[in-house]
């Protein structure tokens, strides 16, 4: 793969926790970045490297849940793991449903810690793989005209030549010629074919 | 009876002046009186006298009391009237002594030279004799004598009439006019101009009886203030019972110290207050050794400092009793100081309080238990910053030592690494058990210990305890310190957990504000010789109508707030003999203040 090398990113206000966290997962094989302070973080997100963020849930400034708040509106798809002094229900539910991947104490086990990590590294990677395979999938849509883009939302949805023709006030041949550029421009073979496509680009519409 | 009442009067005041022997007075008419009586036995002798070898011997006699009756009288006016030219006076004694000596030596008497015979006279119905014979001139030396009495005695009256003293008045004025009529009347009967015997005992008699008024009227008063003086002394015994009964009542002992005689008095109370018994010897030494030696220092200080500089004591100490146990004492005293400015008396009272101390201890352990309680409660809001505090250091220990076991995995690990690992989980141990010391010194449950403590730092302490909870918060915590703050004494959980309490109702007071309009400032500052610290916040301030109510009992704006923290505050600021107030700041927002008094000022021992 020419993907670059996850970087687990590590967001905690306590200098010493951060380097002890740091040295740990950096000991067990992964790339580590610390930052102190959110806003640290979000000055040099590198949204382009795969990972994860491991984030302190109380922090002055800007707190964890804050941070995954800012995050999700910016569009930051990294998944979030939370640090917590204590399992803080609350808190917890709150961050579950923002889309936390999990949710550790501080004291948690080194082998929950390091499998969690894995977990959402693993994740992200996926994801972005997912993302890029859509982004395939989608980019011979971008080529369709306005037009051809009318015909086929009526035709993804069964509708005959003759009643497409009638909707959008056209000639039944016309319609006939756009679903042939569209076939071409997408580069199906069949119907059936082009019905799939459309649901697996539905799903990841942005 | 002349000469009897003369007697009598010498008599009386004889005895007068063996009672009180600085009226001189009293000596000096003694004197008139029986130089007078004497005179008056001389002239009886005088008019019986049937030879002229016998008038000549007794009016050479006479001279003697004369000269006694008229240098007392001298005497009498200087001493008595206080008045009167002396160098006169003594003018007058000097002739009146050179008359005598000039008569014992020039027989037969002074005022004659040659006594040639005697006249046959009938006189008031007696047959009496009187002389006849050639004058001596220095008769007249007596003659001068009678004159500058006479000048003396007017002297006398003039400065006596100054003083609007009807009785010395009338008392000089009579003298001079009796001792001018004695003396005309001598000369008057020497020249044979008056055939009538010598009298002038008579006119002695009026001499004496005058100043036999004029001393009357002060035995009089002297007898009145005899009767008043006893009339005070019993009503000064009587209020010296009844303070006596209500310092019993009182259970007050009182005790005198003399500092110039080194003696020390004190009442039977006092006595068993300090377990002496009623003929145990006084002395600084032995009550010091009395008090309790935790306390003797103090006092002795305390006594040493008054002796030396006077004023009022007060102070209350503990003694420690015979049979091991303690009795509280409070006293209160005072020095006098004699003319010289040299302390002489130490004045004090002292009073049994073992039982208000108990009741005060009672009181004390209570307090501190609600203290304790209100101390707990407060750890319970801050419990999840303290929970972080903790995590904090313990997280990092343990990834710590989780990344070293990885390490040493390794066949060649890097030392250099696994040393930095080993310190920083020192320090973060160091760290983790300064948190748990903080919040054990908050729950312990502890008497109350006061300790010379620095404000400056008492306040900073409290900020570091809640400086996680407020940057969490997203509240600006500051801190303003005073420039110079002397030490001061007081508990120092207990002034913490008053500022803690500001501190966390001021968070909570602009919890509902905008971030940028959360701020708590600290303030520490030295105001009127008193320590001053004062919380403010930006919050919304209290509502007018509740301001008063503060620090009441259960009074609480706090949906699950119980309504003590403020009360138990205001409690311990009282308890170290300061005050605390709530205003509203016109700028919008709270403002606590305490005021604490500076140690060496205000505080009991």
């Amino acid at each position: 793969m020419t993907e670059p090398t996850p970087i687990v990113r590590i967001v905690d206000d306590d200098a010493s926790f951060l380097k002890a966290i740091a040295r740990l997962l950096r000991g067990a094989g992964f790339t580590v970045k610390p930052f102190v302070s959110a806003v640290e973080f979000l000055a040099q997100p590198e949204l382009d490297v795969p990972g994860c963020v491991l984030v302190d849930l109380q922090m002055p400034g800007l707190s964890g849940l804050e941070l995954q708040d800012v995050m999700a509106r910016t569009g930051h798809r990294l998944p979030v793991i939370f640090l917590s002094g204590h399992g803080d229900v609350p808190s917890t539910v709150r961050a579950m449903r923002q889309g936390a991947e999990d949710f550790l104490t501080k004291l948690a086990p080194k082998e929950d810690l390091i499998e969690a990590v894995k977990r959402a590294v693993r994740r992200d990677c996926n994801e972005r793989a997912e993302r890029a395979r859509q982004k395939e999938l989608r980019a011979p849509f971008a080529t369709l005209t306005p037009r051809e883009v009318e015909v086929l939302q009526h035709v993804v949805q069964g509708k005959l030549n003759k009643q497409i023709a009638y909707d959008l006030g056209i000639h039944e041949r016309t319609v006939k010629l756009h679903r042939t550029a569209i076939t071409t421009k997408l580069g199906v073979q069949s119907n059936a074919e082009l019905m799939r496509l459309w649901i697996a680009v539905q799903g990841t519409e942005a | 009876m002349d000469a009897a009442i003369c007697l009598t009067l010498a008599g009386i005041y004889f005895a007068a002046w063996l009672q009180s022997r600085s009226m001189w007075g009293y000596l000096f008419f003694t004197f008139s009186a029986l130089g007078s009586a004497a005179i008056a036995a001389c002239e009886l002798l005088l008019m019986r006298s049937e030879t002229v070898e016998q008038f000549g011997r007794v009016d050479w006699l006479s001279h003697f009391p004369l000269c006694v009756l008229l240098v007392s009288i001298v005497w009498f006016t200087r001493f008595h009237l206080r008045a009167g030219w002396p160098w006169l006076g003594w003018a007058v004694i000097a002739t009146r002594i050179l008359m005598l000596v000039m008569n014992i030596f020039s027989p037969p008497t002074i005022n004659f030279r040659v006594i040639t015979g005697l006249h046959r006279v009938s006189f008031l119905g007696e047959t009496i004799f009187t002389p006849e014979g050639v004058l001596n001139p220095w008769a007249n030396v007596g003659k001068l004598s009678s004159v500058l009495l006479l000048i003396f005695l007017i002297t006398a009256t003039v400065e006596v009439s100054r003083r609007k003293k009807r009785v010395d008045l009338f008392l000089s004025g009579s003298l001079m006019f009796f001792i001018t009529a004695a003396a005309l009347h001598a000369a008057l009967v020497e020249r044979g101009i008056v055939k009538s015997p010598y009298l002038i005992s008579f006119a002695f008699l009026g001499v004496i009886l005058t100043m036999a008024y004029g001393l009357s009227s002060d035995v009089l008063r002297a007898s009145q203030l005899v009767v008043m003086l006893q009339a005070s002394e019993a009503g000064l015994r009587e209020s010296e019972e009844r303070m006596t009964l209500a310092a019993e009542a009182a259970n007050l002992g009182i005790w005198i110290s003399d500092l110039a005689r080194q003696e020390i008095w004190a009442t039977q109370k006092w006595r068993e207050l300090f377990g002496f018994s009623g003929s145990d010897q006084l002395d600084l030494e032995g009550i010091l050794q009395r008090v309790h030696p935790e306390d003797r220092e103090v006092v002795n200080q305390m006594l040493t400092k008054v002796l030396a500089s006077g004023g009022n004591y007060e102070a209350e100490y503990r003694l420690l009793l015979r049979d091991g146990k303690i009795r509280w004492i409070a006293s209160r005293g005072r020095v006098e100081f004699n003319g010289n400015g040299k302390p002489a008396l130490l004045r004090g009272v002292s009073v049994d309080v073992t039982q208000r101390h108990a009741v005060e201890l009672e009181v004390q352990q209570q307090r501190a238990e609600l203290a304790h309680f209100s101390r707990v409660s407060m750890l319970g809001e801050l419990s999840g910053s303290l929970a972080h505090e903790l995590s904090q250091p313990l997280g990092a220990i343990l990834r710590n030592t989780e990344a070293a076991e990885l390490f040493l995995e390794d066949p060649s690990p890097d030392m250099d690494e696994l040393r930095a690992i080993l310190a920083d989980i020192r320090k973060d141990d160091q760290r983790a058990g300064a948190v748990i010391d903080r919040m054990r010194s908050m729950m312990k449950r502890r008497a109350v210990e006061h300790g010379m403590l620095d404000l400056n730092m008492l306040a900073a302490d409290v900020i570091g305890f809640v400086r996680r909870d407020a940057d969490l918060r997203k509240v600006r915590l500051t801190l303003e310190p005073a420039s110079s703050l002397p030490l001061m004494r007081g508990d120092r959980i207990q002034l913490q957990q008053v500022l803690l309490n500001l501190l966390l109702n001021a968070m909570d007071a602009v919890s509902d504000s905008t971030p940028d309009r959360r701020r708590v400032a600290v303030l520490v500052r030295l105001a009127d010789k008193r320590a001053e610290v004062v919380v403010s916040d930006t919050g919304h301030g209290i509502p007018e109508d509740k301001l008063p109510r503060v620090f009441e009992p259960f009074f609480t704006s706090k949906q699950n707030g119980m309504g003590l923290g403020l009360p138990i505050s205001r409690t311990i600021i009282e308890a170290h003999g300061g005050s605390i107030q709530a205003k509203n700041d016109p700028d919008g927002g709270a403002i606590f203040c305490f005021t604490l008094p500076m140690a060496g000022e205000g505080g009991s021992s």
